[in-house]
Protein backbone atom coordinates (compact mmCIF):
# COMPACT_ATOMS: atom_id res chain seq x y z
CA UNK A 1 0.00 0.00 0.00
CA UNK A 2 1.81 3.41 -1.14
CA UNK A 3 1.77 5.58 1.99
CA UNK A 4 0.12 8.60 2.17
CA UNK A 5 1.60 12.31 2.20
CA UNK A 6 0.30 15.87 1.64
CA UNK A 7 -1.08 16.87 -1.88
CA UNK A 8 1.53 18.29 -4.34
CA UNK A 9 0.70 21.40 -3.69
CA UNK A 10 1.00 21.44 0.19
CA UNK A 11 4.46 19.85 -0.31
CA UNK A 12 5.30 22.79 -2.51
CA UNK A 13 4.33 25.29 -0.08
CA UNK A 14 6.44 23.86 2.84
CA UNK A 15 9.82 23.41 0.67
CA UNK A 16 9.32 27.27 -0.01
CA UNK A 17 8.65 27.86 3.98
CA UNK A 18 11.53 25.82 4.93
CA UNK A 19 13.94 28.19 2.63
CA UNK A 20 12.93 30.80 4.85
CA UNK A 21 16.02 32.08 7.66
CA UNK A 22 15.31 30.36 10.56
CA UNK A 23 12.38 27.79 9.70
CA UNK A 24 12.96 24.25 9.95
CA UNK A 25 11.04 21.41 8.37
CA UNK A 26 8.97 20.97 11.21
CA UNK A 27 7.58 24.70 11.94
CA UNK A 28 7.19 24.70 8.07
CA UNK A 29 5.05 21.62 8.00
CA UNK A 30 2.98 23.69 11.01
CA UNK A 31 2.66 27.02 9.18
CA UNK A 32 2.02 25.49 5.82
CA UNK A 33 -0.73 23.31 7.63
CA UNK A 34 -2.09 26.52 9.94
CA UNK A 35 -2.22 28.96 6.74
CA UNK A 36 -4.30 26.73 4.67
CA UNK A 37 -6.79 24.83 7.67
CA UNK A 38 -7.06 28.65 9.41
CA UNK A 39 -9.86 31.21 8.70
CA UNK A 40 -10.73 31.31 5.33
CA UNK A 41 -9.13 34.04 3.27
CA UNK A 42 -5.90 34.34 5.26
CA UNK A 43 -3.48 32.58 2.94
CA UNK A 44 -4.95 34.80 0.20
CA UNK A 45 -4.04 37.81 1.74
CA UNK A 46 -0.49 36.71 3.04
CA UNK A 47 0.06 35.96 -1.15
CA UNK A 48 -1.69 38.86 -2.15
CA UNK A 49 0.78 40.90 0.46
CA UNK A 50 3.91 39.20 -0.62
CA UNK A 51 3.15 39.91 -4.21
CA UNK A 52 2.97 43.78 -3.27
CA UNK A 53 5.95 44.22 -1.19
CA UNK A 54 7.97 42.39 -3.11
CA UNK A 55 6.72 44.38 -6.24
CA UNK A 56 6.05 47.59 -4.71
CA UNK A 57 9.53 47.92 -2.42
CA UNK A 58 12.99 48.84 -4.16
CA UNK A 59 15.87 50.59 -2.94
CA UNK A 60 16.39 54.10 -2.66
CA UNK A 61 19.33 55.18 -5.26
CA UNK A 62 20.63 57.49 -2.98
CA UNK A 63 20.82 55.91 0.56
CA UNK A 64 19.97 52.69 0.19
CA UNK A 65 17.29 52.20 2.28
CA UNK A 66 14.11 50.49 1.63
CA UNK A 67 11.49 52.78 -0.92
CA UNK A 68 8.05 52.32 -1.63
CA UNK A 69 7.61 52.90 -6.09
CA UNK A 70 4.60 54.97 -4.83
CA UNK A 71 6.33 57.45 -2.77
CA UNK A 72 9.95 59.53 -3.00
CA UNK A 73 12.32 58.41 0.19
CA UNK A 74 11.23 59.21 3.39
CA UNK A 75 14.40 59.58 4.18
CA UNK A 76 16.47 61.54 1.91
CA UNK A 77 13.74 63.36 0.65
CA UNK A 78 12.08 64.56 4.24
CA UNK A 79 12.89 68.69 4.63
CA UNK A 80 13.46 68.24 8.57
CA UNK A 81 16.54 65.96 8.24
CA UNK A 82 19.78 67.94 8.42
CA UNK A 83 21.40 67.93 4.94
CA UNK A 84 24.87 68.15 5.94
CA UNK A 85 25.41 64.81 8.04
CA UNK A 86 25.19 61.18 7.12
CA UNK A 87 25.20 57.87 9.11
CA UNK A 88 26.79 55.02 7.30
CA UNK A 89 25.15 51.78 7.90
CA UNK A 90 26.01 48.37 6.60
CA UNK A 91 21.94 46.87 6.33
CA UNK A 92 19.15 48.73 5.79
CA UNK A 93 17.63 47.03 8.48
CA UNK A 94 20.04 48.79 10.84
CA UNK A 95 18.27 52.20 10.14
CA UNK A 96 15.37 51.52 12.19
CA UNK A 97 16.97 51.32 15.77
CA UNK A 98 18.61 54.19 14.91
CA UNK A 99 15.85 56.32 13.87
CA UNK A 100 13.76 54.36 17.11
CA UNK A 101 16.48 56.60 19.32
CA UNK A 102 14.89 59.60 18.14
CA UNK A 103 18.19 61.38 19.02
CA UNK A 104 19.75 61.46 15.10
CA UNK A 105 18.36 63.50 12.45
CA UNK A 106 20.91 63.18 9.53
CA UNK A 107 20.84 61.16 6.62
CA UNK A 108 21.57 57.81 6.21
CA UNK A 109 24.15 55.64 3.88
CA UNK A 110 23.57 51.43 3.42
CA UNK A 111 26.65 50.23 2.43
CA UNK A 112 24.90 46.69 2.06
CA UNK A 113 27.26 44.66 3.91
CA UNK A 114 30.70 45.18 5.13
CA UNK A 115 34.20 44.50 3.69
CA UNK A 116 35.39 40.34 4.36
CA UNK A 117 38.28 39.29 1.81
CA UNK A 118 37.22 35.62 3.01
CA UNK A 119 33.93 36.00 2.07
CA UNK A 120 35.05 37.45 -1.31
CA UNK A 121 33.77 41.00 0.08
CA UNK A 122 35.49 43.71 -1.69
CA UNK A 123 35.16 47.78 -1.95
CA UNK A 124 33.24 47.57 -5.07
CA UNK A 125 30.98 45.21 -3.83
CA UNK A 126 29.63 47.39 -1.32
CA UNK A 127 28.16 51.35 -2.35
CA UNK A 128 31.54 52.83 -1.43
CA UNK A 129 31.48 54.84 -4.85
CA UNK A 130 27.88 56.07 -4.39
CA UNK A 131 28.78 57.58 -0.83
CA UNK A 132 32.15 59.62 -2.45
CA UNK A 133 29.41 60.82 -5.40
CA UNK A 134 27.20 61.61 -2.73
CA UNK A 135 29.73 63.82 -1.03
CA UNK A 136 31.21 65.14 -4.54
CA UNK A 137 28.80 68.08 -3.62
CA UNK A 138 30.14 69.16 -0.87
CA UNK A 139 26.99 69.58 0.96
CA UNK A 140 27.73 66.67 3.71
CA UNK A 141 29.65 67.86 6.31
CA UNK A 142 30.32 65.28 8.85
CA UNK A 143 30.01 61.15 8.78
CA UNK A 144 28.81 58.95 11.25
CA UNK A 145 30.20 55.52 10.83
CA UNK A 146 27.90 53.27 12.58
CA UNK A 147 29.31 49.48 11.57
CA UNK A 148 29.71 46.56 13.75
CA UNK A 149 32.11 46.44 16.08
CA UNK A 150 33.48 42.75 14.99
CA UNK A 151 36.74 42.45 13.10
CA UNK A 152 34.94 43.18 9.77
CA UNK A 153 33.02 45.71 10.75
CA UNK A 154 36.10 47.21 12.33
CA UNK A 155 38.29 47.21 9.10
CA UNK A 156 35.55 48.58 7.31
CA UNK A 157 35.50 51.71 9.60
CA UNK A 158 39.19 52.04 8.67
CA UNK A 159 38.59 51.81 5.25
CA UNK A 160 35.87 54.44 4.93
CA UNK A 161 38.28 56.49 7.88
CA UNK A 162 41.43 56.21 5.00
CA UNK A 163 39.07 57.02 2.23
CA UNK A 164 37.75 60.47 3.56
CA UNK A 165 41.03 61.29 5.38
CA UNK A 166 42.13 61.07 1.62
CA UNK A 167 39.92 62.57 -0.33
CA UNK A 168 41.19 64.56 -3.55
CA UNK A 169 42.50 68.15 -3.03
CA UNK A 170 39.98 70.59 -3.25
CA UNK A 171 37.10 68.67 -1.67
CA UNK A 172 35.08 69.68 1.11
CA UNK A 173 36.57 68.60 4.26
CA UNK A 174 34.15 66.06 6.15
CA UNK A 175 34.60 65.18 10.22
CA UNK A 176 34.43 61.48 10.72
CA UNK A 177 33.26 60.23 13.85
CA UNK A 178 32.58 56.99 14.90
CA UNK A 179 29.63 54.51 16.93
CA UNK A 180 31.73 52.00 18.89
CA UNK A 181 31.22 52.43 22.53
CA UNK A 182 28.83 50.13 23.92
CA UNK A 183 27.78 48.53 20.50
CA UNK A 184 27.82 44.64 21.22
CA UNK A 185 30.93 42.97 20.06
CA UNK A 186 30.69 40.69 16.84
CA UNK A 187 26.76 41.99 16.69
CA UNK A 188 25.11 44.14 13.73
CA UNK A 189 23.35 46.82 15.28
CA UNK A 190 19.60 45.47 15.39
CA UNK A 191 20.89 43.54 18.28
CA UNK A 192 21.85 47.18 20.43
CA UNK A 193 18.82 48.01 22.29
CA UNK A 194 17.43 51.49 22.29
CA UNK A 195 19.70 52.96 25.09
CA UNK A 196 22.73 51.58 24.03
CA UNK A 197 22.58 52.95 20.65
CA UNK A 198 21.17 56.32 21.89
CA UNK A 199 24.66 56.50 24.75
CA UNK A 200 26.77 55.58 21.51
CA UNK A 201 25.27 58.49 19.05
CA UNK A 202 26.02 60.72 21.67
CA UNK A 203 29.37 59.80 22.61
CA UNK A 204 30.92 59.08 18.80
CA UNK A 205 34.24 59.26 18.78
CA UNK A 206 36.87 60.65 15.89
CA UNK A 207 38.46 58.11 13.48
CA UNK B 1 30.40 21.84 37.85
CA UNK B 2 32.46 18.88 39.43
CA UNK B 3 32.06 16.29 37.02
CA UNK B 4 30.53 14.96 33.88
CA UNK B 5 28.02 12.19 35.15
CA UNK B 6 26.86 10.95 31.52
CA UNK B 7 27.33 11.27 28.11
CA UNK B 8 25.79 10.24 25.19
CA UNK B 9 26.80 10.50 21.44
CA UNK B 10 25.25 9.70 18.01
CA UNK B 11 26.77 9.65 14.80
CA UNK B 12 30.11 10.43 16.16
CA UNK B 13 33.50 8.98 14.55
CA UNK B 14 33.10 4.38 14.61
CA UNK B 15 30.03 5.36 17.03
CA UNK B 16 26.39 4.53 15.70
CA UNK B 17 25.47 5.37 19.17
CA UNK B 18 27.01 5.62 22.23
CA UNK B 19 25.90 6.01 25.99
CA UNK B 20 27.67 5.50 29.27
CA UNK B 21 27.82 6.96 32.93
CA UNK B 22 30.85 8.19 34.67
CA UNK B 23 31.46 8.43 38.74
CA UNK B 24 33.39 11.72 39.99
CA UNK B 25 36.30 9.66 40.04
CA UNK B 26 38.26 7.17 38.14
CA UNK B 27 36.38 5.77 34.69
CA UNK B 28 38.47 3.27 32.43
CA UNK B 29 38.03 2.10 28.86
CA UNK B 30 39.90 -0.67 27.81
CA UNK B 31 40.45 -2.08 24.27
CA UNK B 32 42.60 -2.38 21.58
CA UNK B 33 43.65 -0.08 19.14
CA UNK B 34 41.59 1.87 16.56
CA UNK B 35 38.42 0.23 18.41
CA UNK B 36 37.31 3.81 19.49
CA UNK B 37 38.71 4.39 22.56
CA UNK B 38 40.17 7.83 21.99
CA UNK B 39 36.83 9.08 20.15
CA UNK B 40 35.29 8.74 23.96
CA UNK B 41 37.18 10.82 25.23
CA UNK B 42 37.41 13.25 21.78
CA UNK B 43 33.56 12.73 22.18
CA UNK B 44 33.99 15.07 25.61
CA UNK B 45 36.37 17.29 24.73
CA UNK B 46 33.93 18.53 21.83
CA UNK B 47 30.77 18.63 23.64
CA UNK B 48 32.74 20.52 27.04
CA UNK B 49 35.31 22.75 24.94
CA UNK B 50 33.74 22.74 21.45
CA UNK B 51 37.22 21.64 20.22
CA UNK B 52 39.04 18.36 19.10
CA UNK B 53 42.82 17.81 20.11
CA UNK B 54 42.59 15.86 17.05
CA UNK B 55 41.09 17.96 14.17
CA UNK B 56 39.84 21.34 13.12
CA UNK B 57 37.25 20.25 11.14
CA UNK B 58 34.13 18.94 12.74
CA UNK B 59 32.60 17.12 9.79
CA UNK B 60 35.58 14.60 10.01
CA UNK B 61 33.73 13.84 13.45
CA UNK B 62 30.86 12.55 11.69
CA UNK B 63 30.46 8.55 11.44
CA UNK B 64 31.70 7.52 7.97
CA UNK B 65 29.31 7.65 5.36
CA UNK B 66 27.25 9.89 7.41
CA UNK B 67 28.84 13.44 7.08
CA UNK B 68 25.38 15.33 7.51
CA UNK B 69 25.75 15.47 10.95
CA UNK B 70 26.28 14.27 14.68
CA UNK B 71 25.23 14.54 18.13
CA UNK B 72 26.48 14.76 21.81
CA UNK B 73 25.42 15.51 24.99
CA UNK B 74 26.34 14.95 28.42
CA UNK B 75 25.26 15.60 32.21
CA UNK B 76 27.17 18.24 34.38
CA UNK B 77 26.43 16.77 37.86
CA UNK B 78 27.15 19.54 40.96
CA UNK B 79 29.84 19.75 42.92
CA UNK B 80 29.46 17.61 45.91
CA UNK B 81 31.68 19.00 48.37
CA UNK B 82 34.28 21.94 47.70
CA UNK B 83 37.64 21.13 47.04
CA UNK B 84 40.41 23.03 48.11
CA UNK B 85 42.66 24.45 45.27
CA UNK B 86 46.13 23.50 45.72
CA UNK B 87 48.85 25.37 48.08
CA UNK B 88 51.32 25.88 45.47
CA UNK B 89 53.82 28.31 44.50
CA UNK B 90 51.91 31.52 44.81
CA UNK B 91 48.89 30.20 45.21
CA UNK B 92 46.20 32.79 45.71
CA UNK B 93 43.00 31.22 44.83
CA UNK B 94 39.73 32.10 45.84
CA UNK B 95 38.53 28.91 47.84
CA UNK B 96 35.07 30.40 48.49
CA UNK B 97 33.79 30.44 44.72
CA UNK B 98 32.32 26.96 45.11
CA UNK B 99 28.86 27.99 45.21
CA UNK B 100 26.10 25.40 44.92
CA UNK B 101 25.29 24.75 41.39
CA UNK B 102 21.75 22.38 39.79
CA UNK B 103 22.69 19.55 37.27
CA UNK B 104 22.88 21.09 33.63
CA UNK B 105 22.84 18.98 30.55
CA UNK B 106 25.07 20.33 27.77
CA UNK B 107 23.66 19.39 23.54
CA UNK B 108 25.86 20.10 20.70
CA UNK B 109 24.55 19.29 17.94
CA UNK B 110 26.38 19.86 14.09
CA UNK B 111 23.82 19.52 11.36
CA UNK B 112 24.82 20.15 7.99
CA UNK B 113 27.33 22.48 8.57
CA UNK B 114 26.15 24.10 11.56
CA UNK B 115 26.55 24.04 15.20
CA UNK B 116 23.59 24.57 17.44
CA UNK B 117 24.43 24.33 21.40
CA UNK B 118 21.94 23.95 23.89
CA UNK B 119 22.78 24.35 27.92
CA UNK B 120 20.55 23.74 30.83
CA UNK B 121 17.34 23.93 28.79
CA UNK B 122 18.42 27.25 27.11
CA UNK B 123 17.91 26.76 23.23
CA UNK B 124 20.62 28.50 20.22
CA UNK B 125 23.34 29.56 23.16
CA UNK B 126 26.56 31.73 21.68
CA UNK B 127 29.13 29.87 22.59
CA UNK B 128 30.43 31.87 24.91
CA UNK B 129 27.59 31.88 27.28
CA UNK B 130 27.55 28.10 26.45
CA UNK B 131 31.04 27.65 27.36
CA UNK B 132 29.97 29.46 30.97
CA UNK B 133 27.79 26.68 32.27
CA UNK B 134 30.48 24.02 30.65
CA UNK B 135 33.53 22.33 32.55
CA UNK B 136 37.55 22.87 32.00
CA UNK B 137 39.46 20.25 31.47
CA UNK B 138 42.87 18.93 30.50
CA UNK B 139 43.92 16.46 27.34
CA UNK B 140 46.95 14.50 28.19
CA UNK B 141 47.82 11.97 25.10
CA UNK B 142 50.89 10.03 23.94
CA UNK B 143 51.93 12.50 21.24
CA UNK B 144 52.45 15.41 23.83
CA UNK B 145 55.63 14.68 23.26
CA UNK B 146 55.62 16.90 20.03
CA UNK B 147 54.95 19.72 22.61
CA UNK B 148 58.61 19.84 23.46
CA UNK B 149 60.10 17.93 20.03
CA UNK B 150 57.75 19.48 17.22
CA UNK B 151 57.10 23.33 15.78
CA UNK B 152 56.02 26.40 17.64
CA UNK B 153 52.49 25.23 16.53
CA UNK B 154 52.06 23.04 19.51
CA UNK B 155 53.17 25.39 21.98
CA UNK B 156 50.89 27.84 20.92
CA UNK B 157 47.91 25.27 20.35
CA UNK B 158 49.04 24.13 24.13
CA UNK B 159 48.94 27.67 25.66
CA UNK B 160 45.39 28.75 23.87
CA UNK B 161 43.75 25.89 24.94
CA UNK B 162 44.67 26.70 28.38
CA UNK B 163 43.90 30.32 28.09
CA UNK B 164 40.34 29.75 26.66
CA UNK B 165 40.03 27.74 29.89
CA UNK B 166 41.55 30.60 32.21
CA UNK B 167 40.43 33.86 31.34
CA UNK B 168 36.86 34.79 29.84
CA UNK B 169 38.29 37.49 27.44
CA UNK B 170 41.11 35.04 26.22
CA UNK B 171 38.68 33.24 23.64
CA UNK B 172 37.44 36.44 21.85
CA UNK B 173 40.85 37.67 21.84
CA UNK B 174 42.34 34.43 19.91
CA UNK B 175 38.78 34.47 17.58
CA UNK B 176 38.94 37.99 16.34
CA UNK B 177 43.38 38.16 15.92
CA UNK B 178 42.89 34.62 13.87
CA UNK B 179 40.17 36.18 11.29
CA UNK B 180 41.48 39.58 10.81
CA UNK B 181 45.71 37.52 10.43
CA UNK B 182 43.09 35.00 7.98
CA UNK B 183 41.90 38.41 6.34
CA UNK B 184 44.60 40.07 5.81
CA UNK B 185 46.37 36.89 4.63
CA UNK B 186 43.73 36.57 1.88
CA UNK B 187 44.15 40.30 0.71
CA UNK B 188 48.17 39.52 0.67
CA UNK B 189 47.74 37.22 -1.72
CA UNK B 190 45.46 39.25 -4.45
CA UNK B 191 46.90 39.69 -7.58
CA UNK B 192 47.40 43.19 -7.06
CA UNK B 193 47.50 43.65 -3.46
CA UNK B 194 45.31 46.83 -2.34
CA UNK B 195 47.08 48.75 -0.17
CA UNK B 196 44.46 50.48 1.61
CA UNK B 197 42.07 47.24 2.13
CA UNK B 198 45.34 45.27 3.93
CA UNK B 199 45.87 48.73 6.19
CA UNK B 200 42.42 48.35 7.40
CA UNK B 201 42.76 44.72 8.32
CA UNK B 202 45.88 45.93 10.27
CA UNK B 203 44.49 47.89 12.64
CA UNK B 204 42.07 45.47 14.12
CA UNK B 205 45.39 43.01 14.03
CA UNK B 206 47.12 45.49 15.91
CA UNK B 207 44.76 45.70 18.61
CA UNK B 208 43.54 42.01 18.91
CA UNK B 209 47.14 40.69 18.49
CA UNK B 210 48.59 42.82 21.23
CA UNK B 211 45.48 41.56 23.65
CA UNK B 212 46.17 38.66 22.83
CA UNK B 213 50.80 38.92 23.52
CA UNK B 214 49.71 40.91 26.74
CA UNK B 215 47.36 37.51 27.70
CA UNK B 216 49.53 34.96 26.39
CA UNK B 217 52.67 36.47 28.78
CA UNK B 218 50.51 36.92 31.43
CA UNK B 219 49.06 32.85 31.32
CA UNK B 220 53.14 32.17 30.99
CA UNK B 221 54.19 34.22 34.11
CA UNK B 222 50.92 31.90 35.80
CA UNK B 223 52.06 28.93 34.57
CA UNK B 224 55.80 28.99 35.49
CA UNK B 225 55.85 28.24 38.98
CA UNK B 226 53.07 25.27 38.27
CA UNK B 227 55.44 23.62 35.71
CA UNK B 228 58.75 24.15 37.32
CA UNK B 229 56.64 22.37 40.51
CA UNK B 230 55.28 19.57 38.63
CA UNK B 231 58.66 19.13 36.94
CA UNK B 232 60.08 18.58 40.48
CA UNK B 233 57.80 16.09 41.85
CA UNK B 234 58.02 13.93 38.82
CA UNK B 235 61.65 13.79 37.57
CA UNK B 236 64.50 11.62 38.12
CA UNK B 237 66.57 14.04 39.41
CA UNK B 238 64.78 16.92 41.41
CA UNK B 239 68.16 19.36 40.81
CA UNK B 240 66.72 19.41 37.28
CA UNK B 241 65.63 22.96 36.70
CA UNK B 242 62.51 23.80 34.39
CA UNK B 243 62.51 27.69 32.97
CA UNK B 244 59.40 28.65 30.45
CA UNK B 245 59.28 32.10 28.94
CA UNK B 246 57.06 33.70 26.70
CA UNK B 247 58.51 34.76 23.20
CA UNK B 248 57.33 37.10 20.75
CA UNK B 249 57.92 37.16 17.24
CA UNK B 250 58.35 41.19 17.57
CA UNK B 251 61.26 42.35 19.21
CA UNK B 252 59.46 46.20 19.63
CA UNK B 253 56.25 46.50 19.71
CA UNK B 254 53.87 45.02 17.75
CA UNK B 255 52.84 47.97 14.90
CA UNK B 256 56.69 49.01 14.74
CA UNK B 257 57.70 45.21 13.96
CA UNK B 258 54.64 44.71 10.89
CA UNK B 259 55.66 48.09 9.62
CA UNK B 260 58.98 46.79 9.65
CA UNK B 261 58.12 43.56 8.22
CA UNK B 262 56.51 45.17 5.59
CA UNK B 263 59.19 44.66 2.45
CA UNK B 264 59.30 41.16 2.94
CA UNK B 265 55.75 40.23 3.49
CA UNK B 266 54.71 42.08 0.51
CA UNK B 267 57.23 39.66 -1.29
CA UNK B 268 56.17 36.55 0.39
CA UNK B 269 52.23 37.57 0.64
CA UNK B 270 52.35 36.84 4.61
CA UNK B 271 51.92 38.13 7.92
CA UNK B 272 55.39 37.18 9.11
CA UNK B 273 54.59 38.68 12.69
CA UNK B 274 52.56 38.48 15.41
CA UNK B 275 50.99 35.62 18.21
CA UNK B 276 50.78 33.41 15.11
CA UNK B 277 54.47 32.99 15.27
CA UNK B 278 55.10 33.65 19.10
CA UNK B 279 56.51 30.64 20.91
CA UNK B 280 57.10 29.17 24.34
CA UNK B 281 60.74 28.03 24.90
CA UNK B 282 61.28 25.26 26.95
CA UNK B 283 65.29 25.62 28.78
CA UNK B 284 66.12 22.26 30.99
CA UNK B 285 69.51 23.03 33.24
CA UNK B 286 69.99 26.78 31.17
CA UNK B 287 69.66 23.99 27.55
CA UNK B 288 66.82 24.31 24.68
CA UNK B 289 64.89 20.95 25.96
CA UNK B 290 64.29 20.09 22.40
CA UNK B 291 67.97 19.40 21.31
CA UNK B 292 69.62 18.64 24.68
CA UNK B 293 67.00 16.46 26.67
CA UNK B 294 66.89 12.87 26.41
CA UNK B 295 63.70 10.99 25.68
CA UNK B 296 62.62 10.36 29.18
CA UNK B 297 63.50 13.64 30.12
CA UNK B 298 61.44 15.43 27.40
CA UNK B 299 58.46 12.58 28.48
CA UNK B 300 58.97 14.28 31.99
CA UNK B 301 58.48 17.68 30.84
CA UNK B 302 55.44 17.18 28.62
CA UNK B 303 53.95 15.56 31.49
CA UNK B 304 54.75 18.68 33.47
CA UNK B 305 53.57 20.92 31.32
CA UNK B 306 50.00 19.33 31.57
CA UNK B 307 49.68 19.09 35.07
CA UNK B 308 50.66 22.64 35.33
CA UNK B 309 47.95 23.33 33.42
CA UNK B 310 45.49 21.04 35.63
CA UNK B 311 46.85 22.56 38.74
CA UNK B 312 46.43 26.59 37.11
CA UNK B 313 43.36 25.56 36.56
CA UNK B 314 42.29 24.14 39.55
CA UNK B 315 43.80 27.02 41.58
CA UNK B 316 41.47 29.47 39.17
CA UNK B 317 38.27 27.95 39.35
CA UNK B 318 38.54 26.80 42.93
CA UNK B 319 38.04 22.92 41.62
CA UNK B 320 39.95 20.46 39.65
CA UNK B 321 39.71 20.49 35.98
CA UNK B 322 38.26 16.95 34.29
CA UNK B 323 41.20 14.98 33.27
CA UNK B 324 41.38 13.38 29.78
CA UNK B 325 44.24 10.48 29.76
CA UNK B 326 44.60 9.15 26.40
CA UNK B 327 46.36 5.77 26.24
CA UNK B 328 49.60 7.55 28.35
CA UNK B 329 50.43 5.20 31.15
CA UNK B 330 50.85 1.95 29.64
CA UNK B 331 53.72 3.63 27.69
CA UNK B 332 55.44 5.34 30.82
CA UNK B 333 58.12 3.09 32.86
CA UNK B 334 56.67 2.02 36.03
CA UNK B 335 58.56 5.39 38.46
CA UNK B 336 57.03 8.06 35.76
CA UNK B 337 53.58 6.10 35.96
CA UNK B 338 53.77 6.26 39.95
CA UNK B 339 54.84 9.77 39.93
CA UNK B 340 51.98 10.96 38.03
CA UNK B 341 49.16 9.18 39.76
CA UNK B 342 50.66 10.80 43.01
CA UNK B 343 50.81 14.33 41.17
CA UNK B 344 47.28 14.32 39.36
CA UNK B 345 44.63 16.84 41.14
CA UNK B 346 42.89 15.04 43.93
CA UNK B 347 39.88 15.24 43.89
CA UNK B 348 39.98 15.19 40.04
CA UNK B 349 37.71 13.16 37.89
CA UNK B 350 39.49 11.18 35.53
CA UNK B 351 38.51 9.52 32.04
CA UNK B 352 41.44 7.30 31.27
CA UNK B 353 41.77 4.86 27.86
CA UNK B 354 44.42 2.07 28.00
CA UNK B 355 44.85 -1.15 25.77
CA UNK B 356 45.20 -3.20 29.29
CA UNK B 357 44.97 -2.83 33.18
CA UNK B 358 48.79 -4.97 33.72
CA UNK B 359 50.32 -1.68 34.23
CA UNK B 360 47.57 -0.76 37.18
CA UNK B 361 48.87 -1.54 40.93
CA UNK B 362 46.01 -3.08 43.15
CA UNK B 363 45.73 0.40 44.77
CA UNK B 364 44.38 1.49 41.10
CA UNK B 365 40.51 0.78 41.00
CA UNK B 366 38.41 2.33 38.73
CA UNK B 367 34.55 3.00 39.78
CA UNK B 368 33.49 2.37 36.03
CA UNK B 369 35.43 0.15 33.56
CA UNK B 370 34.12 0.15 29.69
CA UNK B 371 35.27 -2.37 27.28
CA UNK B 372 35.49 -0.60 23.82
CA UNK B 373 35.49 -2.92 20.80
CA UNK B 374 34.53 -1.79 16.88
CA UNK B 375 32.58 1.25 17.85
CA UNK B 376 30.87 -0.94 21.23
CA UNK B 377 31.17 -0.01 24.24
CA UNK B 378 29.99 -2.67 27.16
CA UNK B 379 30.25 -2.32 30.72
CA UNK B 380 32.98 -4.62 32.42
CA UNK B 381 31.95 -4.19 35.96
ZN1 LIG C 1 17.07 57.62 0.47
Amino acid sequence: MPKADYPPEIQRLILHLKRLQGVGPRSAERMAVALLTGKSGVAMELARALEAAAQGVVHCQICGFFQSTAATCPLCESPERDQTIVCVVEQPTDVIPLERTGAYHGLYHVLGGRLSPLDNIHPENLRISQLERRLASGTVREIILAVGSDVEGEATAHYLGDMLAHRPTGAAPVTVSRLAQGLPAGGGLDHADDLTLHRALSGRRLV
Amino acid sequence: MAHLAALRAENFRCFDRLACEFGPGTTAFIGDNAQGKTSVLEAVCVLLRLQSPRTTTLTELCRFGQDHGFGLSGDLAPAAASLRPPTGPESGPDADATVPEPPCTLKFVWHQGQRRLQAAGQDALGPSRYLARSAVLVWMGNDDLSLIRGPGEGRRRYLDFLGTQAFPSYRPALLAYDKALRSRNRLLKDDRPDARQIAAYTAPLIEHGTTLTQLRHHLVTELKPWAAAAHCEISENPAESLEISYQGSATTDFAAALAASHPEETRRRLTLVGPHRDDVPLVLNNRPAAAFASEGQQRTLALALKLAQARLLHSLHGRPPILLLDDIFGELDPRRRNALLRALPPGSQQLITTTHLEWASSGFQPEYLYRVHQGTLTPAH
